[in-house]
């Protein structure tokens, strides 16, 4: 394990660690938690719990946000940061089982 | 994917991190020694940090180092004024951190930073090593602004602008003023801690004084010409303060080229370069700030007063071992607020991470939404989608943002009810 851990290291720092990644949905998706992690689906709060959305629901949603089709005071306004690939891999990320 | 439990999701957390950095998990270098890193300041931004460090890589040990038992949150702070809320609602402890996340908790403050031996030395006596620091620890104030304002006479006028006893004090000094007194408020130029304290405070006091003294005046002296969400906040205070007319419980007055330079404590009077005089009954003096001083001695701050970093990874300028985050940190044009120093904290600690691991660093992205009340039913939002540019600076991303669109009383409702959850989530996502 300890060279294998080597050989990736010396790759890593031949290439150098600046070179951005491919998109890490985490880097997008942690700030969600921001305003959505105190909304357990068992309580009822005014704003939504990711808990028991699908995939499928959550990537519908933050496209509706962005494209205006979906009314909120401010989710349109922050779902119009992103591309719509970033919100995919965010869906993707937050309803991960 | 129903059922999704939370406490499922943030195991997620864990178990997408041990995947990714699986087969190197735990070694802090080629030696295979347990990666140890130091958190200095237990506010949003190092509680944060600490806490989605532990979330990303259990293998790495985290040692949070903060002077005090318990904290007091400046968001919501100003909510104590129109006596929605008290101290002890606004106190968090870290003891989730520590039993949830196994995060090691030193009660102690920094006394210096020996970065070239990557070791601290605390006020106890005690030293720690570190192989990276994240530094978190906010803001000081400049006492040399204002003649005559220093830390003592802030005793007797409070800039309330650490929560706790000042916004304590400042809050019964509102209380015991006689109907048809001034309060004054005294507020600096950017940047600062929250930009759009000062007017949610004149906001809950206004909505106080209006029930309880509504002959009284809040007298707003600002160094700058305009102020955020200045359209928003006007327009309820017209609505709500009667703002522009004669009576109106709020004044602002911009003095921007005449600014305040001196206090008489003896007749609370705020003099102005110009010789202008305001008296007031209470002063809110809210000094101008620096990143606090254990950055500053530290040699990471610059000649503005704040600590400049590489935004990528929030590494300070002048030693790549050491990450600064948070109110005390540069990372313009995101503001210094709670909000965003959580997100400064997690975009932190996936390059920490990853540089542990030796691991290129994502490209990160920060979020800042800051709602204000300007009464308890009505609440106005500014918020920020922030990523890099191609040449690695902050960019705030063109049309996504900007302030509440919709003023109407029903927009109103549910912001001022969303500024209450945001809150409490903010504090769950940071502390619990």
């Amino acid at each position: 394990m300890r060279r294998i851990c080597y050989a990736a290291a010396l790759a890593a720092s031949l290439f150098g660690a600046a070179i951005h990644a491919e998109i890490d949905a985490r880097a997008i998706a942690f700030n969600c938690l921001n305003c959505h992690a105190d909304s357990p689906a068992s309580v009822d709060t005014s704003i939504p719990s990711l808990e028991t959305l699908s995939r499928e629901q959550i990537q519908q949603a933050l496209l509706d946000f962005k494209y205006d089709r979906k009314p909120a005071t401010l989710m349109p306004r922050l779902a119009k940061g992103y591309s719509d690939e970033e919100l995919a891999a965010v869906a993707d990320y937050l309803s991960r089982d | 994917m129903a059922g999704l439990s939370r406490r499922r999701f943030l195991q997620g957390l864990a178990g997408v991190g041990a995947g990714v950095l699986g087969g190197c998990a735990g070694l802090s270098n080629l030696t295979g020694a347990k990666a140890h890193v130091v958190v200095v300041g237990g506010g949003f931004g190092g509680a944060a940090a600490a806490k989605y460090l532990r979330l990303l890589d259990a293998n790495i040990r985290v040692t949070l180092i903060e002077p005090k038992a318990k904290y007091i949150t400046c968001p919501a702070s100003n909510w104590l004024f129109a006596g929605l809320t008290n101290l002890d609602q606004l106190t968090v402890d870290y003891l989730a951190l520590q039993d949830k996340y196994g995060i090691e908790l030193v009660v102690d403050s920094v006394s210096s930073v020996d970065a070239a031996r990557r070791r601290l030395r605390l006020t106890s006596g005690q030293s720690i090593v570190y192989d990276r620091l994240i530094m978190s620890p906010g803001i000081d104030f400049r006492w040399d602004a204002i003649a005559g304002y220093d830390q003592a006479t802030a005793e007797q006028f409070p800039h309330a602008w650490q929560a706790g006893p000042q916004t304590l004090l400042l809050a019964r000094q509102l209380q015991a003023m006689p109907d048809g007194g001034v309060v004054l408020m005294a507020v600096p130029a950017d940047p600062y801690r929250c930009p759009p304290g000062p007017y949610e405070r004149a906001s809950m006091m206004a909505y106080w004084l209006k029930q309880h003294k509504p002959r009284s005046k809040i007298i707003i002296l600002d160094a700058k010409r305009s102020f955020s969400k200045q359209a928003l906040f006007e327009a309820g205070w017209i609505k709500h303060y009667g703002y522009g007319a004669a009576n109106s419980l709020i004044e602002w007055h911009s003095l921007a080229d005449n600014p305040l330079l001196e206090l008489d404590r003896q007749s609370r009077t705020l003099t102005s370069e110009f010789g202008d005089r305001f008296r007031g009954d209470v002063l809110n003096i809210i000094p101008p700030q620096t990143a606090a001083s254990i950055a500053v001695q530290s040699g990471l701050s610059d000649v503005g007063g704040w600590c400049p970093v590489r935004p990528l990874t929030g590494q300070s300028l002048f030693n790549e071992f050491i990450h600064v985050i948070g109110d005390a940190a540069h990372y313009a044009s995101i503001p210094k607020s709670a909000f965003a120093a959580n997100s400064e904290a997690k975009a932190c600690a996936l390059a920490v991470a990853s540089l542990i691991h030796q691991k290129p660093v994502a490209e990160p992205h920060w979020l800042n939404t800051c709602y204000s009340l300007i009464t308890p039913e009505h609440g106005i939002s500014v918020a920020g989608v922030y990523k890099l540019d191609a040449v690695s600076a902050i960019m705030s991303v063109k049309g996504a943002g900007g302030v509440s669109v919709r003023n109407d009383d029903e927009a109103a409702a549910l912001e001022a009810d969303y500024a209450r959850v945001v809150y409490r989530s903010l504090v769950a996502d940071t502390f619990r």
